[in-house]
């Protein structure tokens, strides 16, 4: 498999001394119907550049919501969350979206393409909303892309005339479309049989080693023994810091 | 090459049929009838000013008891507050129906047609002007005399003169009441035919245009000094009128009609932005976890608010498309129909451009303000919360007072019934509670629409029962002159089958006003309080007559459309026979303003007017009522008063009167059913798509139950239930909006015919029809994409949304 960085001299890549993504104290309180859930109770937890960190736990001990707290996808209650020089948890949430858009990738257990836009037109989106490239230049990349996760010959078809694992592929070229320097995936073998989730995993390792940092959960013992550090949750507090 | 943002908005316009056409249709349909009613509204109120003004209409008329000349029509002319004047001779006649059954009809006598300046009459089909021995008859007449332009008539004149004529043509007279709605036929011949008919010729009825002819105030002066004038040079005068400022004999009921029109018209804009704003909401509700999705993927508020802005607007501009030319159509066919049967010509069809703009709003600018709402309210959640499984507080069922009401928790009387699990799958139905209320009002309004609408149409029938019902005999006979009533009595007596006879008067009087004006004609009746032929008729207010009352009147409520300064208690001065009494208004009866009418006692009146003991009209019951022994005893009857050498003046009979005031309503009612079709319709496929878009949006729900393996069915079925449940719901809360709902429309109508509110009548038969139709709908509306959902596979299904 080839690079999917798309200039392996890129200098995001170049390893920065010490911790590049850093939560300090990070708490997350959801409200409900029968009171406040305290998800996170105070994390603290470093990862570096190039890691493939999994971050494992039973269903409920808070992993969706500490990835989302680094995805920015929701907002944490208190807490600091940087990455490299950026303060993440003073970002709004459009900024978060922008930043999101250009320096992260994320992927989910349902692969959620956009069912009404082709495999192509699914991987070309999130340039689009980045405004990176020209549409033809956007096409050439996301080709270039689908190439690499071995689906090319999917592009013009709609996502439901795909297998999962071929979804996932295409969620993951997709994923990798802005050339982000962090990708988080949730349980992104969740829905897949073993030797398609080996596939899948066999493409983030490819990813660490071009130099993306992967941060990926799983509750799944297996998947987590391919990760370069396990970091473990359990009732919203790590229980082995590795 | 577009932004790919741009072929997601694309393909989902394209690629999801089912719902793209279900919004632009429940989009459109609402349009439509918003573009139908205010269209036809502009192009009826429009035309009927134009074709007013086409015929130059008179503001006053003066009738004279004998014939004048061109002469005295010379010395009208030149009268300094005179505009214009025209004259005609009106002959009272008979025209044979069928054999040996006579109908009143008006003749004129014109000496040119072509010259004729002030109410004109056009020439329609056929000969023009009149031939000589042939007649003309107006052309919304022919229907009322059965006959056909080329068919021979006999027509027999006040002299007893009988002639057949040959219809030869057809002629529009807008300044007649349009003979179906008064009975009245109209003719022309020329004073040749006058002549041949045995009629000296002379004029006796004078038009009047006053110098100015904007104010009703002057225009009622200056047909006062005519009058004068006329009575100066010895000439006796019945009858003056004067006419409401540029309008057409029928104003009155076609101002009901557009005060009608504008009401309903109000209601499905309305309607229609309960449509729009429940369509856009559904599918922002459906497209939630997409939109998360987006987000995750680094699309910015801006982007996404543009991308859904353009769909909802494509959505809108689908429906406009369909709803604005057929808008048109639908105006159109409706105001071509209505100016048909009020017989006016509409000059032109323009479609007037506020409606098509307000259209273009509903349809544009609507969605979008409707869309901004819950859009703005779906940025504020997080990414994370749009895409979670999790159910949380915000717009969901928490504990506020609403929630714990539609939790059922609290409905004492439903905790040992099935209500308290129907709320609860109401509750699944509509994941948000804001969807539910915006759901169940446009189902409501609609269904509160169509019930009303059918009450109007029964109150209609309601208020001519109330009207007819004091009406206690089958015929009556005015004469042209006062008998003495024991001798008409006594002939009519001999008459087999005859049960029952009694006598009145009856005269025209005018009000005389403080300011020393005078009114337009009234008809006073004047019948023995106690009679058993009479019973009160329908009272808006006060209290019918009683044998001991003196200067007693009981007024139509018409009445006081034209004479705004009168109410009930009230004096009111009358002109009789010359001389003026002074009497009270004790009761108001329901009338329309098509000859007003008021009751006075026949002791007093005949005594003031001295003709005590002398009546000239006779009322007849018979022993059997049917419509063919009516008809021929009231044959029989006029011929036995003819040949004993009395003047009958006219013959009715109450069966046929009862037709006449149901026709006047006739347009009403048809009107209002076009429109029920029309709020059906609107309702009908507002139900419908509002009802699959909640289906299409629980996909997903579906997916799941079949997933924990639920059969097909069984999933079908429970959405089906929902959806009936939805309907009924509606139906019941429509039903009981119907109420006051019909009160108002009413109100609306009653107040521009007759000056009171219709007498009301709730429709049963239209709630049941619209229950029917409701089941009917939300069953079609649920079955096809609750059949449709459960085919598809778990994986399909969560790839869906
Ligand atoms: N949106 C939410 N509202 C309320 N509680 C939530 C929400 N999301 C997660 N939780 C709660 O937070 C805890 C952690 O959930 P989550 O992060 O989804 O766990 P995991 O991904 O490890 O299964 C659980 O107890 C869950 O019930
Ligand atoms: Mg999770």
């Amino acid at each position: 498999m080839t690079s999917l960085k798309s200039d392996p001299k890129n200098k995001k890549k170049k390893l920065d001394k010490g911790h590049w993504i850093s939560l300090k104290q990070v708490v997350k309180i959801y409200p409900s119907l029968a009171g406040p859930v305290t998800a996170l109770k105070g994390i603290d937890l470093q990862i570096d550049r190039g890691d493939f960190a999994v971050i494992a736990g039973k269903s409920g001990s808070g992993k969706t919501t500490l990835i989302n707290m680094i995805s920015g996808l929701d907002g944490l209650s208190s807490g600091e969350i940087w990455i490299g020089e950026v303060a993440l948890h003073q970002f709004d949430p459009e900024s978060a979206a922008h930043w999101r858009g250009i320096n992260i990738g994320v992927v989910f257990q349902t692969f959620d393409l956009l069912p009404t836009l082709t495999i192509l037109q699914n991987v070309m989106l999130p340039m689009d909303f980045a405004r990176r490239n020209n549409p033809p230049q956007q096409r050439e990349r996301a080709l270039q892309l689908l190439k690499q996760v071995d689906i090319l010959e999917h592009a013009y078809k709609t996502p439901s005339a795909l297998s999962g694992g071929q979804q996932q592929r295409a969620a993951i070229a997709r994923a990798m479309a802005n050339d982000p320097m962090l990708l988080l995936a949730d349980e992104p073998t969740g829905s897949l049989d073993s030797s398609t989730a080996d596939s899948i995993l066999d493409i983030f390792e490819t990813l660490t080693d071009q130099g993306t940092t992967v941060i990926l959960v799983t509750h799944d013992r297996d998947v987590a023994r391919r990760g370069s550090r396990v970091i473990t949750l359990s009732d919203g507090e790590i229980v082995h810091p590795s | 090459m577009i932004n790919i943002r741009w072929y997601k908005v694309l393909n989902d316009l394209a690629g999801n049929k089912t719902r793209t056409l279900l919004i632009v249709l429940s989009m459109a349909v609402g349009l439509f009838a918003v573009g139908v009613i205010l269209s036809a509204r502009s192009i009826l109120s429009r035309g009927l000013a134009e074709s007013f003004a086409a015929i130059n209409p008179s503001t006053g008329v003066v009738r004279t008891g004998e014939t004048f000349d061109e002469q005295f029509l010379a010395s009208v002319r030149s009268m300094h507050d005179v505009q214009a004047a025209d004259a005609r001779r009106n002959l009272a006649a008979r025209i044979e129906i069928a054999p040996d059954e006579w109908k009143n009809i008006s003749i004129f006598v014109v000496p040119d047609y072509n010259e004729i300046q002030v109410n004109k009459i056009e020439p329609d089909t056929g000969a023009w002007p009149p031939p000589e021995r042939e007649i003309l008859i107006e052309r919304a007449a022919l229907q009322v005399i059965h006959a056909q332009v080329g068919d021979t008539v006999r027509i027999k004149l006040a002299n007893d003169t009988i002639r057949e004529m040959k219809i030869s043509g057809t002629a529009y007279d807008p300044a007649q009441m349009p003979a179906q709605l008064d009975g009245t036929p109209y003719g022309y011949v020329s004073t040749e035919t006058l002549d041949w008919l045995g009629e000296s010729f002379g004029f006796n009825e004078l038009y009047v245009i006053a110098s100015n002819p904007e104010d009703e105030e002057w225009s009622r002066q200056v047909v006062n000094q005519v009058k004068d004038k006329a009575e100066r040079i010895g000439l006796t005068i019945p009858m003056t009128m004067t006419a409401e400022p540029g309008q057409l004999p029928m104003d009155d009921i076609l101002q009901a009609i557009l005060a009608l029109m504008g009401i309903l018209g109000v209601l499905s804009l309305s309607l229609s932005v309960f449509l729009v704003v429940n369509t856009v909401s559904a599918l922002l509700a459906q497209q939630k976890r997409q939109i998360g999705v987006m987000k995750a993927i680094g699309g910015s508020s801006l982007q996404l608010l543009g991308m859904y802005l353009v769909m909802v607007m494509a959505y809108g501009a689908f429906a406009l498309l369909l709803a604005i030319p057929l808008g048109i159509y639908g105006a159109r066919a409706l105001s071509q129909s209505m100016a048909y049967y009020f017989n006016f010509d509409l000059a032109s069809m323009d479609i007037p451009m506020q409606s098509i703009v307000l259209q273009g709003i509903v349809g544009l600018a609507l969605p979008v303000i409707a869309s901004l709402v819950p859009f703005i309210s779906s940025l504020r959640i997080s990414p994370a919360e749009a895409m979670s499984l999790y159910r949380t507080g915000k717009g969901r069922f928490g504990t506020n007072p609403v929630d714990r009401m539609i939790s059922g928790r609290n409905l004492w009387f439903a905790r040992d019934f099935p209500v308290r699990s129907f709320l609860l799958s109401l509750r699944n139905t509509f994941r948000s509670k804001g969807r539910l209320l915006l759901t169940l009002i446009t189902l409501t309004l609609g269904s509160a629409t169509f019930i009303s609408v059918f009450s109007v149409r029964s109150s209609l029938t309601s208020t001519v029962d109330e009207m007819m019902k004091w009406f206690n005999f089958d015929v009556m006979i005015t004469f042209g002159r006062s008998y003495r009533s024991e001798e008409l009595q006594q002939l009519a007596r001999q008459l087999p089958g005859v049960y029952e006879t009694d006598t009145w008067q009856q005269l025209t009087v005018r009000r005389v006003r403080p300011d020393g004006s005078e009114g337009s004609m009234i008809y006073m009746f004047a019948p023995s309080p106690d009679s058993k032929l009479i019973s009160s008729p329908g009272l808006a207010e006060g209290r019918w007559l009683l044998p001991s009352d003196q200067n007693a009147v009981v007024v139509s409520s018409a009445l006081f459309i034209e004479e705004p300064d009168l109410k009930l208690g009230d004096n009111i001065v009358l002109k009789l026979y010359g001389d003026e009494f002074t009497f009270k208004i004790i009761g108001v009866s329901i009338g329309t303003s098509f000859g007003t009418i008021m009751y006075a006692n026949y002791d007093y009146v005949s005594r003031i007017t001295d003709r005590a003991g002398e009546s000239d009209a006779l009322m007849v019951s018979m022993s059997t009522h049917d419509p063919e022994s009516v008809l021929s005893a009231s044959s029989a009857l006029e011929r036995l008063y003819e040949s004993n050498g009395l003047r009958v003046n006219t013959v009715d009979t109450m069966f046929v009167e009862r037709a006449q005031a149901e026709a006047i309503f006739d347009t009403i009612v048809s009107l209002l059913l076009v429109m029920a079709v029309l709020m059906a319709l609107v309702g009908g496929l507002g139900l419908m798509g509002t009802m699959s878009i909640n289906v299409l949006e629980r996909t997903r729900e579906i997916g799941i139950l079949r997933a924990i393996g639920a059969p097909n069915r069984g999933v079908a079925q429970v959405f089906i239930m929902e959806g009936i449940a939805i309907g009924l719901m509606s139906w019941l809360f429509g039903a009981l909006l119907a109420v006051p709902m019909s009160g108002a429309l009413n109100l609306a109508v009653g107040t521009s015919m007759m000056g009171t509110p219709l007498t009301y009548s709730y429709s049963v038969s239209g709630m049941l029809i619209w229950l029917v139709a409701v089941f009917f709908l939300s069953t079609l509306a649920s079955y096809i994409p609750a059949r449709n959902a459960s085919r598809l596979t778990v994986r399909e299904v969560l790839g869906y949304e």
